[in-house]
């Protein structure tokens, strides 16, 4: 659980990002033919994402380092993260599924899952990030937990804004 | 200043009647761009006008949304406006790619110009309303429907005609743009289609456009439009919410959910292009909904009618036809 719980998180956290840079450059290219535009979109994300992280991630190591009882902390932080995961899982799960059904399924099926499925869970998205930090901080005294749920619940919600602004402000 | 009543000449080109007082519902696109269906000539719309207008129906959403947009003067800045609705209708692109709605038409249309070249005519597809020509680019882009197909949109807003024939450009796909009505072309369609058109006209206007292409060139029409269900409005809400970034997109995404036709409004309009066989194709009550949050009316000459279900298949079983013709 110690590197899981962390390596799962943070996995969640790039994949999202890269699709937060999908998003965020989406209805701003009405060419027909853009895989390349979307690919350096979700890369854009990406990178945006992993600068997200490493902000959450080097104040933890930094922290750790210099506390009197690093083991104990540490461990009050992946019970945060499990707490966070048992909200984000159900979530992350149904649209893990619904993607490749939505690439891979005939005409009506795709469109099946848009209209049930990743419509809805975008625009659930932020209220699930929200509610997975409020849970994993949730008897938490700790200002560490505190302070790297809402950092990383920020970072997380900040991606697709601050990769549309910075590249996708006006259409193509 | 914009002309606030539907006039003798929208009438006559089967323009969508953009101020009908019968209407409950309005689109604020359909405000604040407005032209002169006969000579195609942009007219100054008072923005003023257009805020008590949508606050008489009770839209102050709307009111606010237009009080927020740059004037001249007392008139809305043309130039900030057609920037709006570039940007609205490239956001609007992106729904029609979710909803595979060019895989819909080529749906329709592969079956549909079979029996057409079969009848010995050369396909000539005419988009109306065709916005910034997502249809008839991703058609052409596509090459699906071969190469002896001329594939031409129209629409009466310049600007969005202008951004089709640049990305068509772009793109180097066999396809043109005309700012005109589409119904006084030089050359007439061999088929006629549209996406997200037919609820900009009202209920008593619907006839007439459909009879307006019951001429003689013409073989075939398709014509998308939101299916009228209880849950349209929400889920294009949650869609428009989802998807969209302009408020005035957002806005009117849900109204045209609002003020879609049903079944049967659409039926019996289509009805009255008496010279046609007129269907509708996996309408909501004889299909899965989630599937068909749009829904074509499809009209054939007789003589196409057959050829066209045997082209479409086990599909054909989705047509349900008008009951009687009109006219």
């Amino acid at each position: 659980m110690a590197t899981t719980v962390p390596a799962v998180l943070g996995l969640l956290a790039l994949v999202d990002a890269g699709f937060a840079g999908f998003r965020a450059a989406t209805g701003r290219n009405a060419r027909i033919r853009k895989r390349s535009y979307h690919l350096t979109a979700a890369r854009r994300g990406f990178v945006v994402g992993a600068a997200a992280l490493a902000l959450v991630t080097l104040p933890i190591a930094a922290t750790l380092v210099f506390t009197a009882d690093p083991g104990a902390r540490y461990d009050e932080l992946v019970r945060a993260g499990t707490r966070m995961l048992q909200v984000l899982a159900p979530f992350a799960v149904p649209v893990a599924v619904s993607l490749p059904a939505y690439w891979l399924l005939p005409m009506r099926g795709s469109t099946f899952v848009i209209l049930v499925g990743l419509g809805p869970f975008t625009l659930a998205r932020p209220v699930v990030v929200i509610g997975a930090t409020a849970w994993s901080v949730a008897g938490s005294v700790d200002w560490l937990v505190w302070a790297v749920a809402i950092t990383a619940a920020v970072g997380v919600l900040t991606v697709e804004p601050l990769v549309h602004r910075r590249w996708y402000g006006a259409p193509v | 200043m914009a002309n606030c009543r539907g006039t003798p000449k929208q009438a006559a080109s089967t323009a969508p009647d953009r101020y009908s007082s019968t209407m409950a519902v309005l689109e604020i696109s359909d405000l604040v761009a407005v032209w002169d269906p006969v000579t195609g000539e942009r007219l100054p719309v008072h923005r003023g006008e257009v805020i008590a207008r949508l606050r008489e129906v009770g839209d102050e959403r709307a009111a606010r949304i237009v009080q927020r947009m740059p004037v001249t003067g007392e008139f809305l800045d043309p130039v900030a406006v057609d920037r709006l609705l570039v940007r609205v209708h490239t956001e609007l692109q992106r729904l029609n790619e979710e909803l595979h709605m060019a895989q819909r038409f080529t749906e329709i249309l592969v079956p549909v110009l079979t029996a057409v070249r079969a009848a010995g005519s050369r396909p000539r597809i005419v988009d109306i309303g065709c916005g910034i020509g997502f249809m008839v680019r991703s058609l052409a882009a596509s090459g699906v429907l071969g190469t002896d197909v001329e594939l031409v949109g129209v629409d009466f807003n310049r600007a969005l005609v202008d951004e089709a024939t640049r990305l068509a450009e772009d793109e180097q796909l066999p396809c043109t743009f005309v700012c005109a009505d589409a119904f006084a072309l030089a050359e007439e369609a061999t088929v006629y289609l549209s996406s997200g058109l037919l609820h900009h006209f009202p209920a008593d206007r619907l006839a007439e456009f459909f009879r307006a292409q019951d001429r003689a060139g013409t073989q075939a029409f398709i014509h998308y439009d939101i299916a009228a269900t209880r849950l349209a409005p929400f889920g294009a809400w949650l869609f428009h919410r989802a998807r969209m970034r302009e408020p005035l997109g957002r806005h009117d995404g849900v109204v045209s959910a609002m003020r879609a036709h049903g079944d049967d409004v659409l039926l019996s309009a289509a009805a009255h292009a008496g010279g046609m066989d007129a269907f509708l194709f996996e309408s909501p009550k004889y299909t899965n909904p989630f599937c068909a949050a749009m829904r074509p009316v499809v009209g054939l000459r007789p003589a196409l009618t057959g050829d066209f279900r045997r082209a479409l298949g086990r599909r054909a079983r989705g047509l349900v036809a008008a009951r009687a013709k009109v006219g």
